[in-house]
């Protein structure tokens, strides 16, 4: 990645809407050259998407919560717990926003927003039913913040 | 506090949550509104607070980072509060908060390697008020879904 791939990431960070003739023209380039960098990027993944920042306080959820996830131990004669499934199963789930498998404390950690109490329970219950899953940690808080907008998006 | 939001905002919201560079001319087709309307709304609900901006997801591999990883972090109750006052000077610290449940903060760590890992895990032990800290390294292929981030219904929608 050379300067001008970094000001075009720099530009669509702070507004992924930005108009490619318009970050042409902060760099002296033709937009065409805007478009093919652009391109690049997202065929080599450095840029895996856009989305939209939402204020979740404002479309009516209080909290946020991160599950810590342990996949149950394999029983003799048994076929083990397949965590890849568990993490696809996590990625589905309605408000779950990042899973990933974690080495440490826990095998999965799954992040999610959450409405009210009755909400991270329901949310808990649903991680629980998964096949596999045999135990769970979880912290929640309340004052919600943008969740490092440069890689994980909240 | 609880903005009301009504279809045509719902679905502006909806589509840019899958693609922030979605063409508003696309959406007001799909509304069958203008895209005037589109451009309007989209304002409004910037203005309201409901939406902060648009931004791109990147992969921190393609920046050389290759450790992510989060810290449960356990203290004091009237101990968090100067921690967190320690963690947000901490660049590599992207994120913190004082939580409730297994933890009283869990915060996230972006680090060039393992051994950067290990080394600010030690600074924030050194900390004299930190009781106890657990790592979890977050494997390769997190997985990121900003559009599973459920909508409320329309205004008046059953």
């Amino acid at each position: 990645m050379d300067n001008v791939d970094l000001c075009i990431i720099e530009a669509l960070c702070k507004d992924a809407r930005t108009s490619f003739r318009q970050i042409a023209t902060s760099l002296n380039l033709s937009p065409d050259t805007i478009i093919d960098r652009y391109n690049a990027l997202q065929e080599k993944g450095v840029i895996r998407g856009s989305t939209i920042v939402l204020n979740p306080k404002a479309i009516g959820y209080g909290a946020m919560a991160v599950f810590m996830i342990d996949v149950s131990p394999v029983a003799a004669g048994k076929t083990p717990f397949d965590s890849n499934q568990i993490l696809e199963a996590l990625i589905k789930m309605r408000n779950i926003i990042v899973a990933t498998k974690t080495v440490g404390d826990h095998d999965l950690l799954a992040i999610g927003v959450v409405k009210d109490f009755q909400h991270l329970f329901s949310v808990r219950d649903e991680i629980a039913a998964v096949p596999g899953v045999k135990d769970m940690e979880v912290s929640f808080w309340s004052d919600i913040k943008e969740l490092s907008p440069k890689y994980f998006v909240i | 506090m609880r903005q009301e939001l009504d279809e045509v905002d719902l679905a502006i919201i909806r589509a840019l949550q899958k693609d922030a560079r979605a063409s508003f001319a696309a959406i007001a087709r799909s509304c069958n509104v203008s895209v005037d309307t589109i451009s309007k709304r989209f304002r409004k609900i910037e203005e309201k607070g409901v939406v902060r901006g648009t931004t791109v997801l990147l992969d921190p591999k393609g920046f050389n980072i290759d450790c992510v990883a989060s810290f449960g972090i356990k203290a004091d109750f009237s101990h968090v509060e100067d921690i967190m006052v320690a963690l947000r000077k901490m660049p590599e610290i992207v994120f913190s908060t004082p939580t409730m449940g297994c933890h009283s903060i869990y915060a996230l760590a972006i680090v060039r390697n393992v051994t950067r890992l290990s080394q600010l895990k030690e600074v924030i032990k050194a900390h004299p008020m930190v009781r106890e800290i657990s790592a979890s390294i977050w494997v390769h292929d997190i997985l990121l879904c900003p559009e599973n981030f459920d909508l409320p219904s329309a205004k008046g929608e059953k």
